[in-house]
C-alpha cells in the first residue's frame, strides 16, 4: 500500500485502509465467532472441553483472518472470500444446532 | 508478490503497533510491575513484619469473624505465606430481605489480621494489587468497557507481533546488532533487540492474556453449546450455588486438622484460601483451595469439607485436557507459580517488552520526521503522536513514583487515604501530558525523563525520612525486601536519568544543527 502523491490519491488511499479494517477488524470477528461456535458444537469432545477447546483457539483464528484480509491484494477477493466463510460457517452452524445435542 | 506481501505486513505493523501503543506501554508496566505485587504491598504496609503460621492463624481469623460476623453468608480467609505476612479476610454480608445489595465499602467488609486474629492498624493502601488490577481494569472507568478495551489492545499487540515477524527478515541476524548513536537505526535496533529478546514471552504474554477473559471476548463457543454462560460455570464450577441457611445452629469444627488433611493430600502444598460458607449453621462447608505457588495452573484443586462434621462432601480436581490448557495457560500468564528466579526473568522479559513498545512509538515519530514537508512545523497528527510520546514514556514512570511517593507522605489517618495515592498517579501522569503540550517537544523530553528519574530518585529518601525501615537498615538486619526495593528505585532513576541525558544530547545537537543552517542561509 504505497502512500500516493497526489490529494485524491491520498483520499483514495484512506477509503481504501478504512475498508480493509472494518473487513479486517469486524469481519474477521464475526468469521472467527461463528468457527469457534461450529468448533465448539463439532469437536468430538464433551461440551465444556470442546467450548473450550474451541474458544482456546479463537484469538489464533482472527489473528490469521486479520494477517490474510491485509496481505490480499484485491479487496473483492477479501469480500468474497470473507462473505464465503460465513455462508458456509452458518450454513454448518445452523445445521448442528438443527441436529440437536447439547445446548 | 512475496515482497509485496511482507510490506503489507510492515504497514500493518506500524499502525496497529501505534493505534494501542500508548494503552500497551501502561499494561505493560503496571503488569510487569505486578509480579511482584505482593513485595509492592509489604513495602506499601512497612508496619508488617512478623509472619505468623498459616494453620493457627486461619483458626485465629474463624475466631475473630465468629464475633465479627457471625451470620455472614460466608467468609473468606487467605492465610498468610512467605510472600505476605497477614492473613487477609473479607466476608459478604448477610443479604437483607427484599432489598437490593448495597454497595459498601472495603473497611466494611474486609479486615487484615495479625497470626492472633487481631486486626493489625496499618495505613491504608491498595498497594501493589492496583497496579495489577490497573493492568486489565484501568481505573475511572465502568470495568466492562476497560476489559473491552484492553482487550482489544491484546488483539491488536497479537497482530501487531505476527505481522511484526513476517516483516523482519533476518529476525535472528539482527538481533546481535545494536548499534549506537545512530538515530534512527538505533531506534529500529532497540526495537529489534527487545522485541527478538523475549519474542516467546510476549507471543505467550499476549495470547494467554486474551485468554484470561476469554469468555468475555469470544463467548460465543461456550454460547453454542450452553443456553448462557452463567449455565457453562455452574457445570464446570459445581458448588459455587449458594445453599439457604437451614436455621439450625452447629459450630465449626477446628480447620487445622482439615488444613493438615488438604496439605497432605497435596503432597505437602500450602493452603491459599479458605471459605466457609453459611457460617455456624448446619448447612456450613468449608472450601480449601490449594495454594497458588504449587502448580503451573491458576485453577487450585480443592477440598469441600462439611462444617459442623468436618467430613470430605467433595474433591475438586480440573479435568478435561482443553480446561486444564485454559487454567495453565492463565497460570502462565499470572506466573503465581514462579519462584524467585523465575519471577525475575518474568520481570525482565516484562520491561524488555516495555522498552519494545516504548522504542516502538518513538520509531514510529523518528522514521516520520525526516520525510515531514516542513519538519520545524509538524502536521497535528504527528505532534499529537510525539506528545503522547512524552506523557505516556516518562509520565507513567513518573506517576509510578508518584504512588510510592504519596503512600509515604499522605498523613496516615486522611480520608480516603487510598484514593488519594491513586489520584496522585494520574495527577503527575495529567500533569506531564500537560507539560509535554506546552513545552517544544526535544525539551519536553529532557524534562519529563529528568522529572521522572528525580522522583524515583526521592523514593528511598524519602522512604529513610519516614519510616524505620530502608536499604542501610536491611542489609544489617536482612529486611532483603526494602533492600531490594531501594535498588530498584535507584536503578529506575539512573535508566531514567540516562535517557534524559540522551535526549539532551540530541537536543543539543539539533539546535547546534538547525543554527548552522540559519547561518548559511543569512550568508547565501
Amino acid at each position: 500500500m504505497a502512500v500516493h502523491p497526489n490529494k485524491e490519491g491520498v483520499h483514495r488511499h484512506r477509503l481504501h485502509v478504512l475498508a480493509r479494517a472494518v473487513a479486517a477488524i469486524i469481519g474477521g470477528y464475526v468469521v472467527t465467532g461463528l468457527a469457534v461456535a461450529c468448533l465448539a458444537r463439532l469437536l468430538p469432545m464433551r461440551a465444556a472441553e470442546a467450548s473450550i477447546a474451541a474458544t482456546l483457539a479463537s484469538f489464533a483464528i482472527y489473528a490469521c483472518i486479520v494477517v490474510t484480509v491485509f496481505s490480499t491484494r484485491s479487496m473483492l477477493r477479501v469480500w468474497i472470500g470473507l462473505g464465503g466463510a460465513l455462508l458456509l460457517l452458518g450454513a454448518i452452524l445452523y445445521l448442528a444446532i438443527l441436529a440437536g445435542g447439547r445446548l | 508478490m512475496k515482497e509485496s506481501f511482507r510490506q503489507s505486513m510492515a504497514w500493518l505493523h506500524t499502525w496497529t503497533g501505534l493505534m494501542f501503543g500508548w494503552l500497551l506501554f501502561a499494561m505493560f508496566v503496571t503488569g510487569t510491575a505486578a509480579y511482584f505485587q505482593q513485595e509492592i504491598s509489604r513495602w506499601m504496609r512497612p508496619e508488617l513484619a512478623a509472619t505468623a503460621d498459616p494453620v493457627s492463624a486461619t483458626q485465629a481469623a474463624i475466631t475473630y469473624l465468629r464475633t465479627r460476623e457471625p451470620d455472614a453468608e460466608s467468609w473468606f480467609i487467605t492465610p498468610p505465606s512467605a510472600r505476605n505476612p497477614v492473613t487477609e479476610v473479607f466476608w459478604q454480608p448477610k443479604k437483607e430481605e427484599g432489598q437490593p445489595p448495597t454497595r459498601r465499602k472495603r473497611g466494611e467488609t474486609s479486615a487484615t489480621l495479625d497470626g492472633h486474629g487481631h486486626p493489625v492498624t496499618v495505613r491504608e493502601t491498595r498497594g501493589g494489587y492496583f497496579l495489577y488490577r490497573f493492568h486489565f481494569d484501568l481505573h475511572y472507568m465502568p470495568v466492562m468497557w476497560a476489559r473491552y478495551l484492553v482487550g482489544a489492545a491484546a488483539m491488536f499487540m497479537l497482530v501487531a507481533i505476527v505481522s511484526g515477524i513476517i516483516t523482519h527478515k533476518k529476525i535472528f541476524a539482527d538481533f546481535f546488532m545494536l548499534r549506537f548513536g545512530k538515530g534512527q537505526r538505533s531506534w529500529l535496533d532497540a526495537h529489534n533487540v527487545t522485541a527478538v529478546f523475549a519474542l516467546p514471552f510476549y507471543l505467550m504474554i499476549t495470547y494467554t492474556g486474551l485468554v484470561t477473559l476469554a469468555t468475555q471476548y469470544m463467548p460465543w463457543g461456550v454460547m453454542a453449546n450452553y443456553a448462557s454462560t452463567d449455565t457453562f460455570f455452574e457445570e464446570v464450577f459445581p458448588g459455587r450455588a449458594d445453599v439457604p441457611r437451614s436455621g439450625v445452629a452447629a459450630p465449626l469444627v477446628p480447620v487445622s486438622s482439615l488444613m493438615a488433611m488438604a496439605s497432605r493430600s497435596w503432597g505437602g502444598a500450602g493452603i491459599g484460601f479458605v471459605k466457609v460458607a453459611n457460617p455456624g449453621d448446619s448447612t456450613a462447608t468449608i472450601t480449601i483451595t490449594r495454594a497458588a505457588d504449587t502448580a503451573i495452573a491458576a485453577r487450585g484443586e480443592s477440598m469441600v469439607f462439611a462444617g459442623p462434621s468436618g467430613t470430605l462432601l467433595d474433591r475438586h480436581v480440573p479435568e478435561g485436557g482443553a480446561l486444564a490448557t485454559q487454567s495453565v495457560m492463565v497460570g502462565l500468564h499470572a506466573g503465581r507459580y514462579a519462584g524467585w528466579g523465575l519471577r525475575w526473568l518474568y520481570f525482565l522479559s516484562g520491561i524488555g517488552g516495555t522498552i519494545m513498545v516504548g522504542s516502538g512509538l518513538v520509531l514510529w515519530t523518528v522514521k516520520r520526521r525526516a520525510k515531514l514537508p516542513d519538519p520545524a512545523h509538524p502536521h497535528f497528527g504527528f505532534r499529537l503522536v510525539e506528545r503522547l510520546n512524552i506523557a505516556a514514556i516518562a509520565g507513567l514512570p513518573a506517576g509510578l513514583a508518584a504512588y510510592f511517593l504519596a503512600n509515604r507522605l499522605l498523613p496516615i489517618a486522611m480520608d480516603n487515604r487510598t484514593e488519594w495515592e491513586i489520584n496522585s498517579l494520574f495527577l503527575i501522569w495529567a500533569g506531564v501530558l500537560l507539560w509535554a503540550c506546552v513545552r517544544p517537544q526535544r525539551r519536553a523530553w529532557v524534562e519529563s525523563l529528568s522529572f521522572a528519574a528525580a522522583l524515583f530518585a526521592a523514593v528511598p529518601i524519602v522512604n529513610a525520612l519516614t519510616v524505620s525501615r530502608n536499604m542501610l537498615t536491611g542489609l544489617v538486619t536482612g529486611d532483603w525486601l526494602f533492600v531490594a526495593f531501594d535498588m530498584a528505585m535507584v536503578t529506575l532513576s539512573f535508566a531514567l536519568g540516562w535517557a534524559a541525558r540522551k535526549a539532551a544530547r540530541v537536543e543539543l545537537k539539533a539546535t547546534r544543527s538547525a543554527r548552522q543552517k540559519s547561518k548559511e542561509l543569512t550568508t547565501a
